[in-house]
């Protein structure tokens, strides 16, 4: 891109985005703070909550449901969608099975956690790896088999034990699978960590917006929704990033 | 009576074939699958756990009653309702931005900051605005489900849009072909493809977001039947929902397989 290009770009985002504050600030003006508070007010209760350190603790509150429900849904999907693709029996029993709770709104069991386990922290774990395990093991089951069998057979014809197998083709092979996986569960994450702070015992970030919501407070609420944003925009890009070194070393490993 | 009894030994040599076939084939593997998770759901449930809770046997017993239940059907069709109207506006109005977006740069400088944070943002963390501005009815979640659905199909449409090549426009040009005639027969044709996988996204979302805004709106809907029921313990009629709820999931799926390999077989994803 030209130096001239990049600068009509550049103006054309900074005008976009002050146009959008702008309309933000004067229709928040014009409906009232009931319905949506204006940016300035909504910046100085961010400002407010940052300072009295409740931003901060919702935060920590909301990140460990997400990364504890996250890491176990990387933990159990991936070495089982590993398992699933070496063990045919298990895959051509399993598979189907797979793909139809990849398709299943998961959303749907949260009632049924609630009446069963109730308020606390796992619960509300339990939603987000639920939300997050089956993109990874989705994703895990179709890069296995996209492994070219040539690959696994000279591997066993130089006698490759089942652990060399799996360190130098299986894993290697499957991994930028298992990133778009990952990046799906990250958005999907995302979903359930809010979810189950709305509908299971409010907590984090979800709590603030729906007390925000509860008091007609929506510079609170819309302050913690900002923070939301960030925090999507943040894990997403990371998940796009790792998606994209691993995508490099796919094209350089075949 | 050797004849016969040759026939005889024949018959069962091929039902004993055809029996192996049954158990080498992957619908019976399949079949068995199911079974067991079934039985050992079954099983689990009836050592430890109390008697409100979901089995197998339960679900099946409360099937026939709540799948005819008009109250039931009514919640259904409500949600479902939602999610495909949602989405057939999302179909139309996000392929229009995302074209827009696609083949004109300075709209797409203009808006992709948006359209980019509010695809990746859970779009839950707005529904209660959405509350605040539309009340708890039946308005918010199509809005909702619009507003999910129209951000994935937007992010796809707008890579297609950019991803046709050149060529292909420059020589409409040569020939002096009108915009319009350049739009219905090299833009629109090429975006099928990922018009498709948007709609693919979009529809589990749109799913999804229905669900959502039924629990949280409390308004008629499949969601507000699984938490009613699950609240008053009637586990295993709220299981109910969950199931047409994954029915309708894998379907959506596969009616957009169906669509794809039947009428545009050279999209076919193997």
């Amino acid at each position: 891109m030209s130096r001239r290009a990049r600068w009509i770009r550049n103006c054309i985002v900074i005008l976009s985005l002050a146009v959008g504050a702008t309309a933000w600030e004067i229709g928040g003006r014009y409906v009232g703070e009931a319905f949506m508070a204006p940016l300035s007010d909504t910046i100085s209760r961010l400002w407010e909550l940052l300072q009295s350190g409740v931003l901060l603790r919702a935060l920590v509150d909301s990140l460990s449901l997400f990364a504890v429900g996250f890491v176990l849904a990387i933990l159990c999907g991936f070495p089982l969608g590993l398992l699933l693709a070496r063990v045919r029996p298990l895959r051509v029993s399993l598979e189907s099975y797979v793909t139809m709770l990849y398709a299943t709104p998961m959303v749907a069991l949260i009632p049924f956690i609630l009446s069963l386990m109730g308020f606390g922290f796992t619960p509300k774990v339990l939603v987000v790896f639920l939300f997050a395990v089956f993109p990874v093991l989705y994703n895990t089951i179709e890069g296995a088999r996209s492994v070219k069998p040539e690959l696994i057979e000279v591997a066993s014809s130089f006698r490759s034990s089942e652990w060399e197998l799996w360190r130098d083709v299986m894993i290697p092979f499957t991994l930028p699978y298992v990133a778009t996986g990952i990046r799906q569960a990250i958005a999907r994450g995302l979903v359930g960590m809010v979810a189950a702070e709305f509908f299971l015992s409010p907590s984090g970030l979800g709590q603030l917006i729906i007390v925000g919501s509860y008091n007609f407070d929506t510079a609170a609420m819309l302050a913690a929704v900002l923070v939301v944003v960030v925090l999507g925009v943040t894990l997403m890009e990371a998940g796009h990033y790792l998606e994209s070194r691993l995508a490099v070393w796919r094209r350089s490993a075949q | 009576m050797s004849t016969q009894s040759l026939s005889a030994s024949r018959q069962t040599s091929t039902i004993n074939a055809l029996y192996r076939q049954f158990l080498d084939s992957s619908i019976a593997l399949k079949v068995a699958a199911g079974a067991i998770i079934l039985s050992v759901w079954e099983a689990v449930v009836r050592t430890f756990g109390p008697a409100y809770v979901t089995t197998p046997t339960g679900v099946v017993r409360a099937f026939p009653k709540v799948i005819v239940d008009p109250d039931f059907l009514s919640k259904a069709v409500a949600t479902m309702e939602a999610v495909i109207v949602g989405l057939a506006i999302a179909i139309a109005l996000g392929t229009i931005v995302g074209l827009l977006m696609g083949r004109i740069k300075e709209i797409r400088y203009a808006l992709s900051h948006y359209v980019n944070s509010l695809f990746t943002m859970p779009m839950i963390a707005v529904l209660p605005l959405l509350s605040l501005w539309f009340g708890h009815t039946s308005a918010t979640r199509l809005v909702f489900v619009v507003l999910v659905a129209f951000l994935s199909i937007v992010v796809n449409v707008t890579d297609g849009a950019r991803g046709i090549s050149e060529e292909y426009l420059e020589v409409a040009r040569a020939f002096r072909v009108g915009k319009i005639r350049t739009m219905f027969d090299i833009v629109l044709p090429m975006l099928v493809p990922h018009l498709i996988a948007g709609v693919r996204l979009a529809a589990g979302r749109a799913l999804t977001a229905a669900v959502i805004a039924d629990f949280f709106l409390a308004i008629p809907g499949l969601g507000y039947y699984i938490l009613f029921n699950s609240r008053n313990f009637h586990l295993n009629e709220a299981f109910v929902a969950v199931v047409v709820l994954i029915v309708a999931g894998v379907g959506f799926d596969r009616l957009i397989n169906w669509i794809t390999t039947s009428f545009m077989p050279w999209l076919r994803r193997d």
